[in-house]
Order: C-alpha cells, then structure tokens, then sequence
C-alpha cells in the first residue's frame, strides 16, 4: 500500500477528486469597467475636506477633491483572513466629471493573481484617499498580505483612508443595531437590493469556478460588488449632508449619536449642536443630560447648570439632572442650602412606591443619603 | 535550624531512621568557569560585571562560543544552573550589533515566557539600550500587538500561538521573518510525543517561511536532563546540533532520603499513609524554618497537604500566608505571586503539582519532598532538583506510597539512583499529524514543484493527495491553497483536546461573584460534581451548581470536617472493526472505540483520620472519547492453560510490559497511548489486550501498532527476559506487589503462545 492509498484510508467518505483544467497561456487577469450616470449620486461632489475630517480621525490631504477618493471593494475566497486567503476580485471606483466609473478586475486562477495586483495598484497610486467599508481591519491587510506574498510593494497603500464603516456605526447603531453594508443601503439610502448574493456564498463561487470552468458563476458577484462600490460612494455623500445638515436629520436618535461621536472626536461645539436638535421625543433626557455634561467639561458650568434646572422644573429625567445639580450646587457654587435643598428633592423622589427598587436605585439612595448627610454637617458648622 | 544540622539531628533520631532505607549523599560539586568568549559584544561584559557577573561558567561558555560560531546547539543542564545566559548573551550581543536583528523566544506555557521577559527586562534595562522584549500569546491585548509585530527585538511565545496565531498571518510579521537571527526553544524535554510531533512540523513550517523572507536562523535549545538531548533535539529541528553539557555550576551537597511509612499492621502488611507521612516530614521542616518544596501526584493531595500546613503555622499575624499551594487551575495571577513570593523567600513552603516541576523561576529551595514516585526518572529528578543550592547543603525526602511500584522504587534506590532516565520520544512524519500541518503550510505560502517540507518523506505525494480532495489547486508549478478553511484551527498541538475549561466561580456573596479558577473539562466531573468538596489554596469551597453547557462550576466557601474523593470508572466499546487478522492463532484487530469514563459516587473522607464518612451519588453524563485501538486476543487454547487469577495477573504483566515497549517503537510519549487487558473482553469475548490512542480521533498510533502486528509483543518477551529480577520489576512485567508472585512467569507464557 503506498502512502496515498493509506490517506485515503485515513480520510475515506470524502468527494471524489476532480481533475485539473488545463491553465490558459497567458496569466492576463480578467478586466471590466462601466459608467454610471451622476444622476444617481447626488451631493457626491460636494463632499468636503472639513466634514470628512468632522467624520474621523485621518488627516485628509489638501487641496481636497472628490475626484481623487478611490473607493474600493473586494471579493475574497474566505472571511477569516490569514495568508491562505486570496483577494480573487477588487472593484475599484471614482468620480468624473462624465460619470462615475467602476473598474473589476478578477484573477481566474491562482497564477493571474500578480497580474491583478499590479493592475489594481496602478489604479491605487493615482489617487489620494482610499474609501471602502471595513478596509481598515479587512480588505487593505488583505492586499497587503496577497502583495507581500507576491513580492509586490504595498507601500501604494499607506494613504488617508476613510472607513465607513467605523463612522455608520457611531452614527447609526443606535437605532439600527446592525451596521452592515445592506442594511444601510435598505435602511438609510432607502435602496433595499433584491436577489443580492450573500456575501457568505461568494468564496465558493470562486471554487466552484476552478472546478467547473463556468464563468456565470461570477456573474453574481462582479453584481454585487459593483453595487457595493456605487454604495460607497452614495453613502460617503449622504453622511457628509448628515453631519451638514443635522438639523434635516429626522431620526433624533441618529443626530445624538452623531453628537456622541463629535464629542469624542473633540469638536464640543458641533457636537451640542446635535444635542440640542436631538433632545425631542425619545432623546429628551438623553440629549439634555449629554447637552449639559458637554457643557460641563467645556467649562460652561453655568449653562450646564440651566440645562438640569430646566430638566427639573419640567420634571424630565427623574434624579439624574438633580443629583448634577446638587454636586454643582455643593462643590462649584458653593451653595449649601440650596444644595441641600435639591438633595432632599431628589430623595423624595426615590421614596415613591415603584421607583428607584432595583440595585442601581439602592446604591443611588445610599449615595444620596451620604451626600444629605455630608451637607447637614456642613451647614451646621459653615 | 539549617539543613546541616537538621541532618544531623535526623541521623540521631532512631524512630525516624528505622523508616529511611537508604540515605544517599551526593557530594557537592565546584564551579567550573572560563572566560567570556571572543566576539560577544563588549558592552555586555560591564552589564554582566555589575550584576556579579566576572565569568561565565563552563557551559555557558561553550554555548555562547558555539552559538557565535554559527552552529545549532542544545544545552543540557540541571536545573538552576543559569542556562538562560545560554540564550540571552548571544541573542542581546546580535541585538547590539545591529539593531534590526530579531530573535523568537518559544516556552512551552505562559507562565514560563511570562518568567523570562521580566528576566530580560531586567539585564536590558541596566545595559540602558532600546531592546524591545514583548510576549506574544493569548494575553497580550489587541492594541498591544501591533507593537509587538513592528517593533519587538525580542519576541516570547509559546508552541500554539506560533502555530496558529503568528505563521498563518506572518505577513504582519514581516520584519521579524526577514530578520530572524535566533531561535530559542526552553524546556525541550517537554516536547515529546504528540506535542513534540507537532512542535517539529511547526518548526518545519516557520523555516519554510524564514526561506521565503531571506533569513537563516540558528536554533538554541535548552533541556533538563534526559536520556537523549542531541536526538531529540535535531528530531525537533530537523537538522544537526552540538550538544552541551558540560555543566560547570556548582551545587552544595545534596542528601537523597528513601523513606518508606512504618508497617502499621503487621498481619495484613498495610504501611501508614502517604499523605500523612509526607505531612509530618514537611511539617518538621516548616517548624524549622527550611524553605521546602512538596510534590504531589494529584491536585487534591496538593489541597489536603496545604490545608495541613497552613493550620500548622496559622496565628492572628496571617502566617498561614506562608504556605501556599501551587497547582493547574490557579488564575495566573495567583501564580505569578506564589512565584514571587518564593523567589523573595516570604514563602516557607510550596505545595504543587508537576506544575512546578518545568522551569519556572522559584529560585532554589532547602528541601524537596516527593510525596510518591512520580512515575519516571526523569520527571523525579526534575522535582528533586527543585532542591539544591549553589552552595550550601540540600536534602530531598522520597516518601513511598503503597503502589507496587513505589515500594519497588524505596526497595531498590540503585534501580532510581544508577539508570539512566527516560529516553523522549516524538515522530514528526506520523502521517495524520504530517498531513495536517501540510495543509497549514500550503495555507501559508503555496508549495512549489519539487519543494522539501523539512525532511520529511515523499512530499509530492502529500501534495497530490491534497489535490485530488481539492484542498489544493496543481497550477503553474505551484500549490496553491483553495479551501475556505483556516487550517491551524483544525489542530490542537497538545494531545489533550482544546475543549474549553470550565471556569470556577466563588458565589459566597451572591452580590459579587468572584472567578477563582478553572480546569479542564476531563478532571471536572472529578472535583466539581455537585456537593464536591473543592479546595484552592487550602480554603474549601462546596460546590453549590455545576452548569455542563455553560462550562461553569458554582462554588461557595465552607468549613467541614472532610473532603471528598470521587471514583472514577472507565469502559471501552468497540465502534467499528476496521481488520482483522490471525496470526498463529492470536487474532489481531483494529477498529474505532469509545472510552467513557463516568463519576458516580465520591466519598467523604475525614480530615487526620483519612476514614471514610459516607458516600454520595453523582449524576453527570458520561465523558466519552473515539479514538482508533488495536487489540490481541488469546487463542483458547492458550487461556485455557491458566486459572482466572493466574490470566488476569499474567496479562496485567503484559500490559505493562506494553506500556513501556509502546512508546519506543510507536515514538511517542507515554500518556499518548494507553494499554488496557480485559479478562472477558466485550470486544472479542475473549481474553483480550487492547491499546489505543489517548486523544480524541487517535493520531495513527494505533494504526502503526497494528502494522507491527507481532512485532511489540516480540520486543516485550525480550525484555521480559533479558530483565535480571526475580519476580517482576517496573521496568518489565511490573513490580511483584502488582501482579503477584506467578505474575512474570505467566506474561512469559503468554507471550510466547502470541509469538510462537
């Protein structure tokens, strides 16, 4: 028994093998490109440098033009990375002045694969800024890795890049939970795809293609890439006029995220923008509460305050703008009584039959209790 | 008192000698030094001076020496003996000379690289140069690794996480491939078998990528003392090392104590136990102030021992602190203070398991207590030389147990004193293990025509095979990977399965539940059954809930009397026979098994007294395994001529006589196959003596057995009678105590009937 029948013991029950193609000549990779009218990307041009970089942390080069932001997408023959895993299509897509032009290229086979790369990177290196969803952790180590592997120079790579979807999550999880790229464009372009492939079946149905020949195959997936690619582009767009216009926003849920995401990104004074609009219907609390806290780092204590007195005297919010307002009182305005005062509000509050009975409302009234205390010994010796 | 005179006052003590069959002393060794060797950066020396540091001593040397000159090397010393000056001067000295030099550090647990990186921190930081020494394993935290990928000089891991965490994305890594001067293995003595099987196939994978980035690394090894080093070295790397050895650290006198517990009861030969033997002798050395080391064989001898000890010295100033225990299943918080805690000597005694036997840096102790033979030389000589300082005496107390085994080993010291010790074993071309790191390697980078995978045999097969099951793609010259997979998950390097553990959480205040450990899934059913008495450190625990799915075990904090013990039932089934065939009658087959092992009772058992309080049901499902057994059935006519007794013991000699044969001839570690004999088998209704392989789905070990067919057996008759003993030794059919006085002679019989 030599050793292969012996592996087949080992491994019997397994598909029977299907011989090899012979390769084509050349290992030319394969090359599609289409226009798209503008029409179908409104405000795509009038993305701007100073609310990309609202958006997010890369510094973005000047002058700006969105004609020079590359957007890129690929198909991959796994999901979970690693340097078995082989970027089999790349889309690549950008804006003229005649349209908006998406090139596919899509290695057949292993051997095409430099061929595509270098394609690919002839592309990447005329433009300043990549934009894709998830390349950050996903598809630009990917490239770097097949680019490695194939003693190419991934140098063409290190340029400002936009990831949207690090921005679509601070803006929309809130509301959507889910961020993924279909959901969007069902959810917030309100473009729902129809008989889309799931990006899970693509993998195989590059196999399959090396096993049968059968481009059709691919028919699907150069289809749902350069929708993907088109979807980039319209989003970019659609979250510049968001971060633009917060006002037209109509989800109060998506303008607080937006402001949360503003905060952390240091721009305190677009961020209470979007609080104050957000701080209707289901934000009220929420809004006003990050509306004063905001305040409150940016040293506008005094805002801060009317923000929670307002809250109290339209009874908004339960305790919390109480408890700021008695921390306020006692440690910047050095108002006791009034502190106090404000104390005892809130501890009444807690006493209600039905509220404030759970582990967090406890550790809150002893916390309360503590304060009351505090303030008592400190009013009777000022 | 110190240990001198506590040797001497011993010696006097006629109750305590009357119980010491031997009393070994081992004289004390002088260091032997030699100069720093040419070409070892000079800015070292002053670094090395500072620290005390004025020469090296003589293996260290040679190493340094042998490692400059570019060769492979191994180096063999006791512990204790400064073996990792082996690696680090030659690896800081490459650093220094140009700072793009990289060097890959594998330690085969955590707690082990954790140990040497702060070791390094500690010469670098004095040197006051930019050498980055990171670790790189399940630990380190996402933002973290980055850094460790660009920018570490120096980088500690261990065999798993190379294996599935650094090779199949090492194009993150490129600087360190493209770089890669050393490569440094500790402890390769652990690395037999299975693990050692698969270690080398990783080593094979990491110097095929090496070629593509343009490097040639050289190879360290360390080892403790084994049998065979050099061999088992270049099996690991494939390729020819110098071994060192020339150990020149010197070492106080040792004394080496075989103590066997007094006959209790005269008529029915039943000695004390162990465990308070072992108690009495550590107490006596806690009350006089010896830092001492105490190993057991199991983790509830190691809880029972240091609940003992700690009540010994417990007072209102906490110096029941002083004692701890030290075992698997601590988080590695808990361990790394017990580590440090006995380097700085705030802890008087240390209770462990083989878990302090590897090279964790506890310093060295006074004292060392074996409580029971560890079940090799090797592993016996690791614990003892946990005792043994540079200078100054050290003493080693073996205490026997009643196992057959250990009274042979306290009845023959020379038997333990003079052979030599084990031999480790690994086969790194065992087809499964092979085939499963080719396809990690091609997952890696595409295999061209013609291209080597180490030396291992026929590569192109391997590939073809791959091809045909469209794992690969032949296209070009090349192979390329075309599966979605991500191979290295498939594998676990370790024969025990990476099935999570089961995490133990204290709930004694339900209001804050606090995780204080956890352990594997196949020891659980053992000491987390409900109404176990689970101890940690000395503190007992109830366990209130153990929750199978969710692999957790709810434990709260309580003060009885007693601790329990669970009894443990084995059974195997046959799935599937794959063949079978006669052999002069003896009928030899191999197929698919299950081995379940089930807990159904535990005992209570009373603290000091040791007697049994009562019993209680245990309701778990039963842990099975499959894996793959070959088996030998008696022919009748063979049975027939012993009485059922007289079999049972003949065959129970064969069994051990399979164990040790075994794993020399298979070329894996002991615990990866186990041999069982069945009387009336439900296999082949018939006396029957079936191995299998010890992890889930078998790794052909079986398999090979199988193809030897008469083979081990032949091996095991030789033994059995080139063995000069009487009645039976555990170095053949076993010890007398065992398989009873007929026991040698009927494994003979047998034998020869199967081979005749």
């Amino acid at each position: 028994m030599n050793l292969r029948d012996k592996l087949k013991a080992l491994e019997s029950g397994k598909p029977a093998p299907s011989a090899p193609k012979p390769p084509p000549k050349a290992w030319h990779c394969w090359h599609t490109s289409a226009t798209l009218p503008l029409s179908e990307f409104p405000d795509a041009f009038s993305v701007s440098r100073d609310t990309v970089m609202l958006m997010q942390g890369d510094e973005m080069p000047r002058p700006f033009d969105p004609r020079r932001i590359l957007y890129l997408d690929t198909e991959t023959t796994g999901l979970g990375g690693g340097a078995g895993t082989v970027a089999f299509e790349v889309g690549l897509g950008y804006l003229t002045d005649s349209g908006f032009v998406v090139h596919q290229y899509l290695m057949r086979d292993y051997p095409e694969e430099r061929d595509l790369l270098e394609n690919v990177m002839a592309v990447v290196n005329r433009f300043d800024v990549l934009c894709t969803f998830n390349g950050r952790t996903f598809d630009l180590p990917l490239l770097r890795t097949r680019l490695i592997m194939n003693r190419l120079s991934p140098a063409g790579l290190d340029k400002p890049h936009i990831d949207l979807l690090h921005i679509a999550r601070r803006v929309w999880k809130l509301r959507l939970k889910r961020c993924n790229l279909s959901r969007l464009e069902e959810c917030i372009l309100g473009i729902p795809r129809e008989h889309d492939l799931p990006g899970a079946l693509v993998p195989e149905r590059f196999f399959n293609y090396l096993k049968s020949g059968d481009f059709t195959l691919f028919d699907e997936v150069l289809e749902h890439n350069q929708q993907d690619i088109a979807s980039l582009c319209t989003l970019l767009a659609h979250m510049v006029q968001y971060y633009e216009r917060p006002e037209d926003v109509i989800h109060e849920e998506d303008v607080f995220s937006m402001g949360v995401a503003l905060e952390r990104m240091h721009h305190p004074e677009e961020a209470r923008r979007c609080y104050r609009l957000a701080s209707v219907g289901c934000m009220k609390v929420a809004g006003q509460m990050r509306l004063a806290g905001c305040l409150r780092r940016s040293g506008e204590r005094q805002q801060a305050c009317r923000v929670w007195e307002d809250m109290v005297r339209r009874r908004e919010g339960g305790t919390a703008p109480m408890i700021e307002l008695a921390k306020y009182y006692e440690h910047t305005a050095r108002d006791i009584p009034a502190a106090l005062d404000i104390t005892q509000k809130a501890l009444s509050l807690l006493a209600e039959p039905g509220l404030y009975e759970d582990d967090a409302g406890c550790a809150m009234k002893e916390d309360l209790l503590r304060r009351y205390d505090r303030l008592r010994r400190k009013i009777r010796k000022p | 008192m110190n240990v001198e005179q506590l040797v001497s006052q011993l010696r006097c003590d006629t109750t305590f000698m009357e119980n010491v069959v031997r009393w070994e002393e081992l004289p004390p060794r002088m260091a032997q030094y030699a100069p720093f060797p040419e070409g070892l950066d000079k800015r070292l020396v002053p670094v090395l001076g500072k620290r005390g540091i004025h020469q090296l001593y003589t293996h260290q040397a040679s190493a340094v020496e042998k490692v400059l000159a570019g060769r492979d090397v191994v180096v063999v010393t006791p512990t204790a003996s400064g073996k990792t000056m082996c690696y680090n001067l030659p690896v800081l000295s490459a650093i220094l000379e140009n700072e793009d030099a990289r060097a890959l550090y594998l330690f085969p647990t955590k707690a082990l690289s954790a140990d040497q990186v702060s070791e390094l921190y500690e010469l670098i930081e004095e040197m006051g140069v930019d050498i980055k020494t990171y670790t790189y394993d399940g630990d380190t935290p996402g933002a973290a690794r980055k850094a460790v990928r660009q920018a570490g000089h120096i980088v500690v891991t261990n065999p798993d996480m190379l294996h599935s965490g650094i090779l199949p994305h090492h194009t993150k890594w490129v600087k360190l491939f493209e770089n890669l001067r050393y490569i440094v293995i500790d402890e390769i003595h652990t690395y037999r078998g299975v693990f050692g099987s698969n270690l080398a196939n990783v080593l094979r994978r990491l110097l095929r990528l090496c070629d593509f980035y343009g490097s040639h690394p050289q190879f360290i090894l360390c080892s403790a003392t084994i049998a065979n080093p050099q061999e088992l070295a270049q099996t690991l790397i494939g390729r020819p090392v110098d071994l060192i050895d020339n150990n020149g650290a010197p070492m106080g006198a040792r004394h080496f104590v075989f103590y066997n517990p007094p006959v209790i009861n005269r008529q029915l030969g039943i000695r004390k136990g162990v465990l308070p033997e072992t108690r009495s002798i550590a107490g006596m050395l806690l009350k006089n102030g010896i830092q001492t080391i105490t190993f057991c064989k199991s983790r509830l001898q190691v809880e029972v021992l240091t609940r003992y000890l700690k009540d010994m010295v417990r007072d209102p100033l906490g110096n029941a602190g002083k004692v701890r225990g030290y075992r698997g299943g601590y988080l590695p918080t808990q361990r790394r203070d017990i580590e440090r805690g006995l380097r700085a000597g705030q802890i008087d005694a240390v209770i462990s398991t083989n878990a302090l036997e590897l090279g964790i840096d506890i310093g060295a102790l006074d004292a060392c207590v074996l409580c029971g033979y560890p079940g090799t030389i090797a592993s016996a000589w690791q614990q003892a030389g946990r005792a043994g300082r540079r200078k100054g005496t050290s003493i080693v107390f073996f205490v026997a147990s009643s196992s057959a085994l250990d009274q042979y080993i306290v009845n023959h010291p020379d038997y333990f004193l003079h052979k030599s010790p084990e031999n480790a074993l690994l086969n790194p071309d065992n087809l499964y293990i092979l085939l499963s790191h080719f396809k990690c390697a091609a997952f890696e980078l595409p295999f061209e025509d013609g291209e080597a995978f180490g030396n291992s045999p026929a590569p192109e097969q391997l590939l073809e095979y791959l091809t045909e099951e469209s794992i690969l793609r032949h296209v070009d010259g090349r192979y390329h990977w075309m599966a979605e997979d991500f191979p290295a998950a498939e594998i676990s390097l370790r024969s025990a399965s990476a099935e999570e553990n089961f995490v133990i959480v204290d709930v004694t205040n339900p209001a804050s539940p606090r995780v204080i450990g956890e352990m594997d899934r196949y020891t659980v059913p053992m000491l987390l059954h409900e109404n176990a008495i689970y101890m940690h450190e000395g503190q007992q625990y109830q366990v209130e809930k153990l929750d199978f799915d969710a692999c957790k075990a709810f434990i709260h904090s309580v003060d009885t009397g007693y601790y329990t013990d669970a009894n443990l039932n084995v059974n195997l089934a046959l799935l599937d026979v794959e063949k079978q065939e006669e052999h002069q009658g003896a009928l030899l087959g191999l197929g698919e098994v299950k081995v379940s092992t089930l807990v159904t009772m535990f005992k209570k058992i009373r603290f000091d007294t040791h007697e049994t309080l009562g019993f209680g049901h245990v309701r778990l499902p039963e842990m099975e395994m499959h894996t793959t057994a070959m088996w030998w059935t008696l022919p009748d006519d063979l049975a027939n001529q012993f009485d059922n007794d007289t079999l049972k013991n003949g065959m129970m000699g064969v069994a051990n006589l399979l164990r040790i044969v075994a794993p020399l001839y298979l070329m894996c570690a002991p615990q990866d196959v186990a041999v069982v004999y069945q009387v009336k088998s439900p296999i082949t209704e018939k006396p029957t003596i079936i191995l299998y392989d010890n992890c889930p789905g078998g790794v052909g070990l079986a398999h090979k057995a199988y193809g030897m067919q008469l083979m081990l057996l032949d091996r095991c008759l030789n033994i059995l009678t080139d063995c000069p003993c009487e009645a039976g030794c555990p170095s053949c059919a076993g010890p007398v105590g065992e398989i009873g006085l007929t026991g040698k002679q009927t494994a003979e019989n047998i034998l020869r009937g199967l081979t005749k």
